[in-house]
């Protein structure tokens, strides 16, 4: 049977326009709910880049023997050279390092240093962090090397606590997801239960179960996008607040936590969609048992 | 046009509320179903409307077996069959109009048919002054009165009654009575169930008996009770 669109339209907005506080209580729990859901995904993402960023930074450093010949450097600085997970190398000397050293030490403790007796040093990027410990082990005790510095520890704390970040605000995403999916499906019920009695009409003039459903989807659809629209928004703000005190202060994990536009776009999409999926869904779903004859 | 062959309904608790009933209603009658609560008079309407399949038997409406019609099929039934509560069961934020245009709207009707239909049915139940109103305006009898438009307006082959005149006076009663009787003139097989004793011993028409779920009596222009 058609079901006439202008037929669904009236009906639901008036339906909207009657029922409105059950509207504005459905739209507000789809707001909170994918409001926290979008600002979960996007805080996963921010965690994600500054992983990245962290290890896109990590380095590894070679100090040598003062009394490192000019042959074992060459021979250090050769085969440093041909590993292939090594970004660069840099060769500091020991004037550098002697400065760098009186720089970052406290003057009691740099007293004893002098330019003879500080190492000089190659210090490699990497492209790959977790090949660091590899490199520590080849050339520790190598002809000329006195030691290698490198932050195998601290890169894997750090690791660690990322991949637990992440995998904590996505689950914190799917949690809050199927919560705002119970309170919507239970607030669209709710709105249904309120109209049995048309419902109950509607069954018994003949009306079919579609055209009985169609408009409660529609219903559906329009909170489930309000809401969603509104937490778009949110998503909007958080990443817009996040990027002006990221900027402002670029030392901060919130700089380096940074999203491109292209991910919050990505990220609001998910969230309009989801709200007009529980909306359309949650209806259909929630007025099942007043259909069933 | 009604027809129950051996029909059984037990609900799921054990409760056997129609028991190995038969009976034929044929097309243009005027049938009054009495017996006393809990005897089985709810249940027979809503089979009728297939609110519930029996659990034997066949029910024949307008010679298609309704007891095992696929679930798309249901509403299309129901739009041959008409029905009127003690209740009423109008939706009170719509007026008068309204109501009985929704029975013809969610139906699909076009609009054309609803503005030429409703206020010719309006005035058959002598409405057509009160179109605007809602239902909190009424009396009990004009309530009822829309109803019976709404459940009229499509021109269905049957009307149901559930106890039409549980909630009103014997005069309103009466009013509503006459009104069932022009509608079954116009060839609408009417089927009334009730336990108002005043109307059935007055109209002496056809009486279905029902007991415990067991016609015990099917009597052509009978009475309430037995006798006289």
């Amino acid at each position: 049977m058609p079901v006439s669109l202008d037929y669904v339209a009236r009906e639901t907005a008036s339906n909207l326009w009657r029922n409105r506080l059950m509207t504005i209580a459905a739209v507000l729990t789809v707001a909170v709910s994918l409001s926290l859901v979008g600002s979960s995904l996007l805080l996963q993402q921010g965690v994600a880049h500054a992983t990245a960023m962290w290890q896109h930074g990590v380095s590894v450093e070679v100090f040598l023997k003062p009394s490192v010949s000019n042959s074992q450097r060459a021979s250090i600085q050769g085969q440093l050279r041909q590993l292939p997970y090594v970004e660069s190398c840099l060769y500091r000397s020991k004037q550098y390092d002697y400065n760098e050293a009186k720089h970052l030490l406290t003057p009691d403790e740099s007293q004893a240093l002098t330019v003879a007796t500080t190492p000089a040093s190659y210090r490699c990027v990497l492209n790959n962090p977790s090949q660091a410990q590899a490199i520590a082990k080849q050339f520790d005790g190598y002809p000329g090397v006195r030691n290698v510095a490198s932050p195998t520890q601290s890169i894997r704390n750090m690791e660690s606590v990322t991949k637990i970040l992440r995998w904590v605000f996505l689950a914190l995403a799917v949690i809050l997801l199927l919560s705002a999916s119970v309170l919507i499906l239970n607030t669209i019920r709710l709105a249904i239960f309120a109209r049995r009695r048309e419902v109950s009409v509607m069954k018994l003039v003949g009306a079919t179960n579609w055209f009985i459903r169609l408009p409660f989807m529609f219903e559906g659809v329009i909170q489930g996008l309000l809401g969603a629209v509104v937490a778009a928004a949110v998503v909007v703000v958080l990443h817009l607040v996040l990027d002006a005190l990221g900027n402002s202060k670029t030392t901060t994990i919130l700089y380096q936590m940074r999203v491109s536009t292209h991910e919050v776009v990505g990220t609001s999409l998910v969230v309009l969609l989801v709200g007009v999926l529980i909306g359309s869904v949650g209806s259909a779903f929630g007025i099942r048992r007043f259909l069933d004859t | 046009m009604i027809s129950f062959e051996n029909v059984t309904k037990s609900y799921k608790g054990g409760t056997l509320a129609i028991r190995d009933m038969s009976l034929d209603i044929d097309k243009g009658e005027f049938v009054f179903l009495v017996g006393s609560s809990g005897s089985g008079k709810t249940t027979f309407i809503r089979l009728l409307l297939r609110e519930e399949a029996p659990t034997q038997g066949r029910i024949l409406v307008a010679g298609r077996d309704i007891a095992n019609l696929s679930h798309w099929r249901i509403p299309y039934l129901r739009r041959n069959i008409g029905c009127v509560f003690q209740d009423f069961r109008l939706l009170p934020n719509k007026n008068v109009f309204e109501n009985v245009a929704f029975a013809l709207e969610v139906i699909g009707r076009p609009k054309h048919v609803i503005a030429s239909q409703v206020p010719q049915i309006l005035d058959l139940v002598g409405l057509s002054k009160k179109r605007e109103s809602l239902p909190g305006e009424l009396s009990g009898g004009e309530q009822q009165r829309v109803a019976v438009a709404r459940a009229f307006v499509n021109r269905p082959l049957i009307l149901l009654a559930d106890e039409p005149t549980g909630n009103l006076d014997p005069a309103t009663s009466q009013g509503i009575m006459r009104l069932l009787e022009r509608i079954n003139k116009t060839g609408t097989t009417v089927v009334i169930a009730t336990h108002d004793s005043g109307i059935v011993d007055q109209m002496r028409r056809r009486v279905v008996e029902l007991d415990h779920g067991t016609l015990v009596r099917d009597q052509a222009r009978g009475v309430y009770g037995y006798g006289t």
